[in-house]
């Protein structure tokens, strides 16, 4: 709190660490709901950024209980307005747009409804429809704003049921004038949605990314493009759409286009009086400079530009046709698209904004059937604005599958700055923060920007409530390691089966294991299987498996809970990075114990990585290793940090691998695990693992009651306005400031 | 995915002849190879679906899905060259623009035969009219190209140092560390000190060293120029210093103010007589008188005549073996002058 005060005080940035199931979010929540009102003008709005719908949901039940404390402590009602924000898919009430499943499918379907030049033929043709919630809450909706509250996704949908106002709408159009608004990183990060939500967000707010040691990653995702062969064909369909549409309006209505034309001739630009409903079709980050130029002549006709956008799109499509893989800057892909098909840098430029234009000027309400083709015009605009931070990759076929022709083109994003970085420099105060940040000083390096705090905090517990432990060796001595060279060995995997099997028999409950990959993980369970040790395994526990198919992984996960429930106790083999490690807690029985075997490093051979490496080395003085390592090492700690969701959990964590014990590798841990670490405890063998454990679950299994707690990691009032304890509480005050 | 591409003629597919090759023609009809070298036995003849006639040398491999595409290239480069005016050739950007169109309207007719009387007329026109311009860009690149080419260079550049440059850090990093171990070794195996302080000093010397090297890598990157902007003008790099703060003030260089110091002629000879006593020492007697245009350009009788007297004095004196040494010492500041006179 003492920090984040710090860095709201000087308007900065910080970077925080702070462990799971600590309270982070009530501590976010409840200091800069305070400093808000406290400093009113310093401060206006929260906004509170967040990875998953169930994630936004916990962020808003804490928020529910704060203004419910705040309530009861002040004895009035208070003048705050929180709100959740998600997609159409989440908060759509129309009767029928909201049975469809997916995501797309729902806002093009919205758009359909409710775009203006649809309203438009409705006002002069009844027969055409609109959505009734739309209306409602235009007609009536924005004079009056939200009453102060905290409302959820599901408050939101009663909200607007009651009223009969577009939920969705209403949250957009609230946004601007709530004090806190939990959403998801994209409406912030990814520069498409960026612009249409979140740009009325004024700069005196308070940022927070929540799980945000991906947030490099999301950020680059937000700028990249693929393009497949499949998607191309389907631009080719689109564009035959936009040429019969438009010779149609030609014969019937060619004033529309004249208009249009006109307006590029002058060069108005008319993002600026664009209708809120209009723009599902964004342009990605251009400076603006570029935009206020007029659109080029060789792309203001509207027959032009289709002629044009039919070269771009076969012109990509002899790019894939390689034989071998081929990798360019954007430099390299411009020269050679002039060459091949005589288009400049200029008109490329401006094709997604001109291709929003041309949909918005034919009135084309099925949006859905578009997006390849805007998905082509981002990628055109994306590489003719940027020559660096950037590369293309075509790939004739996939690495796994060599004989089938699968060409993709990736154009990666290689600077996770370049998205982020308009965030940073809007916002006086961006909080970045996770369990499992550490090491927190690559974050600022990689994401580019200057924090005035960066600290990992510890946690103060009552008792050793984790146990992390370094096996490096097997009963035989034999070294175990998930290196390329020893993975295939036997010995080695058969160590590790045997780990897993010692500790499945002295650990109670659940227990989790992490591989670094799918293919490892089949290949480890199948050898398994041969020498016998599945059946070991199942003497003790059920044994579940994570795989690539999501619902196949969901029902194993339900079935996992309903064993570990039950007492009869499970193992769930998982993948680090997968759906498991990223969003779902282990909490109490669930997982007594963690696994993980080997290191994740990322798949290194992948060539966008090795670009992103180079590009790294390059631009940031990154060491190749050092980034691999810490990729690596935060993915371990979040998987690590899977089985402790609180202080009064306790958990078993397993480092099943010799290079763990590094210094490079181990100090890359998050601090809360380090502390607990001891240099015993890093050079194990099995049976000394299983000992330690034995020892320390024996101690774990004493009753622990609240009284155990209090004054040392839990204080009542009293103790905390204790003479003893406030002199503490300045000195680490002091101590941190000097 | 299926649908393979077809000779209209012959029906092949690249699916049963992996070795069909299509090729185009001017009208934007695919053939594949062996139905051209068939009907085209003659080095001419109509094109099996539009009778366009045509001829077999101008058959290309076609290069794109769409053979329509195709066709509208090769127009299109041929009629970019002649049609190769640049920005920089217009006083407004709206005036290019508009040309832009005219071009590109130029050549939509000419794919789809749109009004083909009019249209090459307008193309011969505009030939008639810009023959010299045309002539002109024809070797000049436009600066977009040349922006190309340059952030192509440099990016070669660029790699072929840092493959080196990487590679030589990391072995000069490898053979350190290979030589401490050695040297630690070497030291237990025949020092007679305590092996415990060996090993903490050989500790401190690699961490001291680990320390070090960081600087080291950090160096030769910054020798490489960071440009502080992207192409398309955001700027890059640790930018939330510089985009705060204003623009350093230029530096005044606190150097002593300059004085006017008069040439010191050496004419290693008797002095000449000044020019402003030449009319009195009567030295124009001798000499044509300047007449009135002469005068009305500056010019007067004194000026040749100091001249010529000049010349006829110096190095009167001069004599090679005393003078050889001061001649090369005279000498040499005054090619350093002219140095100096060129780079600024």
């Amino acid at each position: 709190m003492l920090e984040l005060k710090r860095a709201l005080d000087a308007k900065g940035h910080c970077l925080l660490e702070m462990p799971s199931g600590t309270g982070k979010t009530t501590t976010l929540l409840s200091l800069i709901v305070a400093y808000m009102k406290a400093h009113p003008l310093d401060l206006t709005k929260l906004v509170y950024c967040s990875r998953t719908v169930p994630e936004i949901e916990k962020v808003m039940e804490e928020l529910r209980k704060l203004m419910n404390y705040y309530e009861k402590e002040m004895g009035m009602e208070q003048n705050i307005l929180g709100l959740a924000l998600s997609s159409r898919k989440n908060l759509c009430i129309h009767p029928s747009v909201s049975k469809e499943r997916e995501g797309k499918v729902v806002d093009g379907r919205c758009y359909s409804l409710t775009a203006s030049f649809v309203r438009a033929r409705h006002a002069a043709d009844d027969a055409t429809p609109i959505c009734e919630f739309y209306e409602g809450f235009d007609a009536h909706g924005k004079e009056f704003p939200l009453p102060p509250g905290v409302y959820n996704l599901d408050d939101l949908k009663e909200y607007g049921q009651m009223k009969r106002w577009c939920p969705y709408f209403l949250a957009r159009h609230t946004i601007t004038h709530a004090n806190i608004v939990v959403y998801s990183y994209h409406y912030l990060l990814d520069p498409k949605i960026a612009e249409v939500v979140s740009k009325e967000i004024s700069k005196t707010s308070v940022v927070v990314f929540d799980e945000a040691h991906n947030i490099d990653n999301v950020c680059i995702d937000s700028m990249s493009v693929k393009i497949t062969k499949r998607l191309l064909d389907k631009c080719s369909n689109s564009i035959t759409i936009l040429e019969t549409t438009i010779s149609n309006m030609k014969e019937n209505d060619s004033k529309r286009l004249e208009k249009e034309y006109k307006r590029l001739v002058e060069g108005l630009r008319d993002a600026t009086i664009a209708r809120e409903t209009d723009m599902a079709l964004v342009n990605p980050v251009l400076p603006s400079e570029i935009l206020e130029e007029a659109v080029p002549g060789t792309i203001r006709t509207a027959e032009h530009f289709v002629a044009f956008l039919k070269r771009v799109v076969e012109y990509i499509k002899t790019r894939l046709r390689v034989q071998h893989v081929v990798q360019e800057s954007p430099a390299g892909f411009l020269r050679d698209i002039h060459t091949k098909v005589c288009i400049d840098r200029k008109p490329l430029r401006f094709t997604a904004e001109r291709l929003a234009s041309l949909i918005r000027t034919l009135e084309i309400s099925d949006l859905t059937d578009f997006s390849p083709l805007v998905t082509v015009s981002h990628f055109a605009t994306l590489v003719s604005t940027y020559t660096k931070g950037f590369t293309i990759i075509i790939e004739p076929f996939e690495d796994r599958a060599p004989t089938v022709s699968n060409p993709i083109l990736y154009f990666s994003c290689l600077d996770s700055s370049i998205a982020i970085k308009p965030v940073f420099n809007r916002f006086q105060t961006v909080v970045i923060t996770s369990g499992t940040l550490s090491p927190l000083d690559m974050y600022p390096k990689i994401l580019d920007f200057h924090p005035v705090i960066m600290t990992s905090f510890t946690m103060t517990l009552a008792r050793p409530c984790i146990l992390p432990m370094i096996v490096s060796k097997g009963n035989d001595q034999v070294a175990m390691s998930s290196r390329y060279e020893t993975r295939e060995d036997t010995a080695v995997i058969r160590n590790y089966g045997n780990l897993l099997v010692e500790v499945a028999a002295a650990v109670p409950d659940g227990i989790v294991c992490f591989f670094t990959s799918y293919l490892y993980l089949e290949t480890i369970v199948s050898s398994w299987y041969d020498q016998g040790i599945i059946d070991q395994l199942q003497r003790h526990k059920l044994l579940f498996i994570e795989t690539q198919d999501a619902a196949e992984t969901s029902l194993a996960l339900i079935n996992y809970i309903k064993a570990c429930d039950n007492g009869r106790g499970a193992v769930l083999l998982s993948v680090a990075r997968g759906k498991v490690s990223e969003g779902i807690d282990f909490d109490h029985h669930l997982g007594r114990a963690v696994l993980m075997f080997g290191i994740p490093y990322v798949y290194t051979q992948s060539r966008i990585l090795r670009a992103r490496l180079e590009y790294l080395r390059d631009q940031f003085q990154i060491r190749e290793n050092d980034f691999l390592t810490f990729d690596a090492m935060r993915h371990a700690a979040q998987c690590l940090g899977r089985c402790m969701r609180g202080k009064t959990d306790y958990g078993i964590m397993v480092l099943a691998d010799k290079r763990f014990s590094r210094a490079d590798k181990r100090s890359k841990l998050p601090k809360w695990i380090q502390e607990h670490l001891k240099d015993t405890n890093c050079n194990l063998s099995t049976e000394e693992c299983v000992q330690i454990c034995k020892r320390w679950l024996r101690q774990m299994a004493q009753p622990f009651s609240r009284e155990d707690q209090l004054g040392i990691s839990l204080l009542t009032l009293e103790q905390l306005q204790s003479e003893e304890m406030q002199k503490k509480i300045q000195q680490r005050a002091q101590g941190v400031s000097f | 995915m299926d649908d393979y591409q077809t000779c209209p003629k012959c029906k092949t597919t690249k699916y049963r002849n992996p070795a069909m090759v299509l090729m185009v023609n001017a009208c934007g009809h695919a053939l594949c190879e062996s139905c051209v070298e068939l009907l085209f036995a003659k080095g001419s003849g109509a094109c099996p679906e539009c009778k366009c006639p045509l001829r077999r040398n101008n058959f290309r491999v076609q290069l794109f899905e769409d053979p329509a595409v195709d066709k509208e290239v090769d127009i299109r480069k041929r009629i970019l060259k002649e049609f190769n005016k640049r920005q920089e050739d217009f006083p407004t950007l709206r005036e290019y623009n508009d040309y832009l169109e005219e071009v590109e309207t130029i050549i939509f007719n000419l794919v789809f035969d749109i009004d083909p009387t009019n249209t090459n007329k307008m193309i011969d026109n505009y030939k008639k009219e810009n023959k010299d311009i045309t002539q002109k860009n024809r070797n000049r690149q436009s600066q977009e190209e040349m922006e190309l080419e340059e952030l192509l260079e440099a990016e070669k550049a660029q790699q072929c140092e840092k493959a080196n440059l990487y590679v030589n850090a990391e072995l000069e990093e490898k053979k350190q560390k290979h030589k401490a171990r050695e040297k630690l070794i070497d030291e237990l195996m025949f020092s007679d000190a305590d092996a415990k302080s060996i090993v903490a000093s050989h500790v401190q010397a690699t961490s001291a060293l680990a320390k070090e090297q960081p600087k080291a890598a950090a160096q030769p990157s910054s020798g490489v120029v960071k440009s502080s902007k992207f192409s398309s003008g955001i700027q890059i790099g640790l930018r939330g210093q510089h985009t705060n703060s204003f623009l350093p003030i230029p530096k005044q260089e606190d150097l002593p103010l300059y004085r006017y110091t008069a040439p010191v002629f050496d004419y290693d000879g008797p002095p000449p007589p000044p020019i402003e006593k030449l009319g009195k020492l009567n030295y124009f007697a001798n000499i044509r008188a300047a007449n009135i245009t002469e005068r009305a350009g500056g010019y007067t009788e004194a000026m040749s005549c100091c001249r010529a007297l000049q010349e006829a004095l110096g190095g009167l004196f001069y004599s090679p073996q005393l003078t050889h040494k001061t001649a090369v010492l005279a000498t040499n500041p005054s090619t350093q002058d002219t140095d100096d006179m060129e780079t600024t």
